[in-house]
């Protein structure tokens, strides 16, 4: 699971039927520090998330079929909640 | 889902039995810099290594299309195929407001 930050929102009226209907946000992965990793990528979303709040992106392809319960659905990153506060430990 | 900018196709004669039907598009993902005017204006390729999407939704040279990677590239096919990268959707528009351009109006928190 990831940490990321809502930064956008994408629409795609062509797109898989699983797709269809669920909001495609557009999230940047945190690293320690919210440091930015990467290039934002999009996570379809259930949770209602707003923009720039950080949430918690699954990768399991496994989880998200089951979540828009449709087997032949590609998708693989989903939002699973919405942090209020992550405390980092130093080691 | 990872998103990426059209800039080719490939045509391959021979090829594995299972791709029969399916076009086979190169795509250059997108940098962070480049989302702002991701659908509105052509971009440079960049620096990513170019990744070849099997498509079957008909995206067109220029199109930002957002492809899925792994063993979830497969998913949507009734048969085996040896695919790890589809595209599964073409955007219409992306809104991108980074966290550094975060002002009271954008975001509650």
């Amino acid at each position: 699971m990831l940490i990321a930050r809502i930064v956008g929102n994408a629409i795609a009226t062509h797109c898989h039927s699983s797709l269809s209907g669920k909001k495609l946000l557009l999230c940047q992965q945190l690293g320690d520090g919210d440091a930015e990793i990467g290039a934002p990528f999009v996570a379809i979303d259930l949770f209602g998330a707003g923009l720039h709040e950080r949430v918690l992106v699954s990768t399991d392809g496994l989880g998200a079929r089951h979540l828009v319960d449709d087997d032949t659905s590609p998708i693989r990153m989903f939002v699973q909640g919405i942090i209020d506060e992550a405390e980092e430990i130093p080691a | 889902m990872r998103i990426g900018q059209v800039i080719g196709r490939t045509v391959m004669s021979v090829q594995d039995p299972s791709f029969k039907g399916g076009r086979f598009l190169l795509v250059s993902p997108l940098d962070a810099s480049q989302f702002s005017q991701a659908c509105s204006a052509k971009m440079p390729v960049t620096a990513q290594s170019t990744v070849v999407v099997y498509d079957n939704i008909g995206a067109g040279e220029g199109d930002v299309i957002g492809f899925s990677e792994g063993a979830e590239a497969t998913a949507p096919f009734p048969s085996p195929i040896a695919i790890d990268a589809l595209c599964i959707a073409i955007f219409d528009r992306i809104d991108y407001t980074p966290f550094s351009e975060k002002n009271e109006f954008n975001s509650p928190n």
